[in-house]
C-alpha cells in the first residue's frame, strides 16, 4: 500500500480501531496508545499489506496488542472497579444499553473482542478468526458463549457476578 | 441442512443475531419463532445483547497521518510596547533644480561679458586695480622688462630699419610706468641681466639702461605688460639724451598677454572664446532645430 492508502486507512479505520480498543479496555489513554502502535506497525509494513486488507490488518494488530496489554495490567483492580460500576448501575435502574455495556466488561478479552468485532465491525466468523487467530468454529462457540453470558447478565446481573 | 427444533433453535437464534444465516435458514427460523412463544422471548433477549453501533472518535487521529496534515502550531503574538518610538520620519530633501538651456546660456553670456569687459580694461591699460598687483609679488613673478626713456611712441623705434638690437630674452625686468608723469620710469627688479654682444657703439645694454633709470618714487601704477622682443636703440648721437628707448621683449610675455585676470584668477582668453563659440553654436543649432520642427 502507498502512503495515500495508509492515510486513507487512517481516515476510515482509526475510529473503528479506537472504539474496539476503548470498549475492551475502558481506558482511553491506553486505547490511544494501542491505536497508535497499530497504525505505526501498519506504516512500517505498508509495503507488504494490500489496501483491501488494511482494516483486518489493523484489527489484528490492535487485538494482539490488546491481549498483551491486558495480560500485563492489573486485572484485579479493573475487576473491582467494574463491580462497583455494575452494582451502581443496576441499583439505579439505568437503561438497558448502559447495563449491557457494563455486562460487556464481565466477559474475558477474547469473548469481548469477538462481540465487539461482530457487532461493531460486522466481521464474519471467518474474518474474526483471521484477526484473532482462531478457527471459525472457535469464533462461533466463543461468541455464542459470550451472548448467553450477556443475556444472563441482563436477566440477573447478581447471578452472573 | 439441519431442521430447526426445540433442541437446537437457540443455536439458530445466535447465528441469526450474528447475521450468519442464509436467506432460507432465516425464513425457517422466523417461521419457527412465530410458532413458539418461548423461542420468541429468547430471540428478544438475545437481540438485546447485540451492541448498538456508536460513533467514537479517536482523539489522536491527526497524529496518525503521515506527511500530510502537518500539525500547525499557532505562533504566539508578542507585541513590543514601545513600538511608536521606533518610527522615524525621513528629513525632507532639498529640491533638485534642473538646469535648463536658457539658464546655461545666461551664465555663459554673463561670463562672456565679464571676460569681455576685463579685456577692454586691460587694453585701456589704466584701469587695473592696485590690489591685484603688489610690489614684491610682481617683482618676482612678472618676467617682462620694459624700459622706456622719454620716447613718445614705440613705433618710432621699431619702425626704424637701422635700429640696433640687443637680445634681452634672459632679462627679467619690470618697470612700472607712472601714469601721471610718463617721463618717470619705475625700476622694480633686475635679475640675470646678461648683455650680449653690442654690435655698435650706439647700442645700449639693459644694465646700462637700467642704471640710467631714475629712482623709484614709491608710486604703484598699473602697467600693461608689453611684449617686446628686442631692445632697440636708434642710431643717434650719444649726446642726445632725450630719445633713448629700450624695450624689452620676452616670449613669455606674449603668452601672458593672452591671459585675462578675472578676480584673482588668470584665464586664457582664447580658451574662453572657443568655449563661447561652441556654446553659441549649440544654442543656434537648437533654435534652428526648433524652428524646423
Amino acid at each position: 500500500m502507498t502512503e495515500k492508502d495508509y492515510n486513507e486507512s487512517v481516515l476510515l479505520y482509526a475510529d473503528n480501531v479506537y472504539r474496539f480498543i476503548v470498549k475492551n479496555l475502558r481506558h482511553t489513554e491506553d486505547a490511544e496508545d494501542i491505536v497508535q502502535s497499530a497504525f505505526e506497525k501498519l506504516w512500517i509494513h505498508k509495503d507488504n499489506v494490500e489496501p483491501l486488507k488494511a482494516k483486518s490488518y489493523l484489527f489484528t494488530v490492535a487485538y494482539h496488542l490488546l491481549i498483551d496489554h491486558t495480560r500485563k495490567a492489573n486485572r484485579i483492580t479493573l475487576q473491582e472497579s467494574f463491580e462497583n460500576d455494575t452494582q451502581t448501575a443496576y441499583q439505579e435502574n439505568k437503561a438497558l444499553k448502559k447495563v449491557l455495556h457494563d455486562a460487556l466488561a464481565t466477559l474475558n478479552e477474547t469473548q469481548r473482542s469477538l462481540v465487539l468485532l461482530k457487532d461493531y465491525e460486522g466481521y464474519s466468523y471467518e474474518e474474526i478468526g483471521e484477526i484473532t487467530k482462531l478457527t471459525t468454529d472457535q469464533v462461533r462457540v466463543y461468541l455464542h458463549r459470550a451472548r448467553l453470558k450477556l443475556r444472563s447478565y441482563l436477566i440477573s446481573p447478581q447471578q452472573v457476578l | 441442512m439441519q431442521n430447526i427444533s426445540l433442541h437446537n433453535y437457540q443455536d439458530f437464534l445466535l447465528r441469526y443475531i450474528d447475521g450468519e444465516l442464509d436467506l432460507r435458514e432465516t425464513e425457517d427460523l422466523l417461521a419457527f419463532v412465530a410458532l413458539h412463544p418461548e423461542a420468541q422471548e429468547e430471540l428478544e433477549l438475545l437481540q438485546s445483547t447485540k451492541l448498538d453501533i456508536e460513533t467514537i472518535t479517536c482523539p489522536s487521529k491527526a497524529l496518525l497521518y503521515k506527511n500530510i496534515f502537518p500539525v500547525i502550531v499557532e505562533p504566539t503574538t508578542i507585541v513590543y510596547p514601545n513600538k511608536q518610538k521606533l518610527f522615524k520620519k525621513e528629513k525632507e530633501k532639498a529640491p533638485v533644480v534642473l538646469l535648463k538651456w536658457w539658464a546655461v546660456a545666461a551664465a555663459a553670456v554673463f561670463l562672456f561679458m565679464m571676460v569681455r569687459y576685463g579685456m577692454l580694461d586691460q587694453k585701456a591699460g589704466s584701469t587695473v586695480s592696485k590690489n591685484s598687483i603688489s610690489k614684491n609679488k610682481n617683482a618676482k613673478e612678472s618676467p617682462i622688462a620694459v624700459v622706456k626713456n622719454n620716447v613718445p611712441t614705440n613705433n618710432s623705434t621699431t619702425n626704424n630699419p637701422d635700429a640696433n638690437t640687443v637680445s634681452m630674452a634672459a632679462a627679467k625686468v619690470e618697470i612700472r610706468q607712472n601714469g601721471i608723469s610718463k617721463n618717470t620710469l619705475e625700476y622694480r627688479t633686475v635679475q640675470n641681466i646678461e648683455p650680449t654682444t653690442i654690435p655698435t657703439a650706439s647700442t645700449v645694454t639693459a644694465r646700462e639702461t637700467i642704471q640710467n633709470i631714475p629712482s623709484y618714487n614709491g608710486d604703484i601704477i598699473d602697467v600693461k605688460p608689453t611684449v617686446i622682443a628686442e631692445i632697440t636703440v636708434p642710431s643717434m648721437p650719444e649726446n642726445d639724451e632725450t630719445t633713448e628707448t629700450i624695450e624689452t621683449i620676452d616670449t613669455e610675455a606674449a603668452s601672458s598677454n593672452r591671459s585675462v585676470m578675472v578676480g584673482a584668477f588668470e584665464i586664457d582668453k582664447d580658451k574662453f572664446r572657443g568655449l563661447f563659440r561652441k556654446a553659441n553654436a549649440l544654442f543656434k543649432n537648437k533654435e534652428n532645430n526648433k524652428n524646423e520642427k
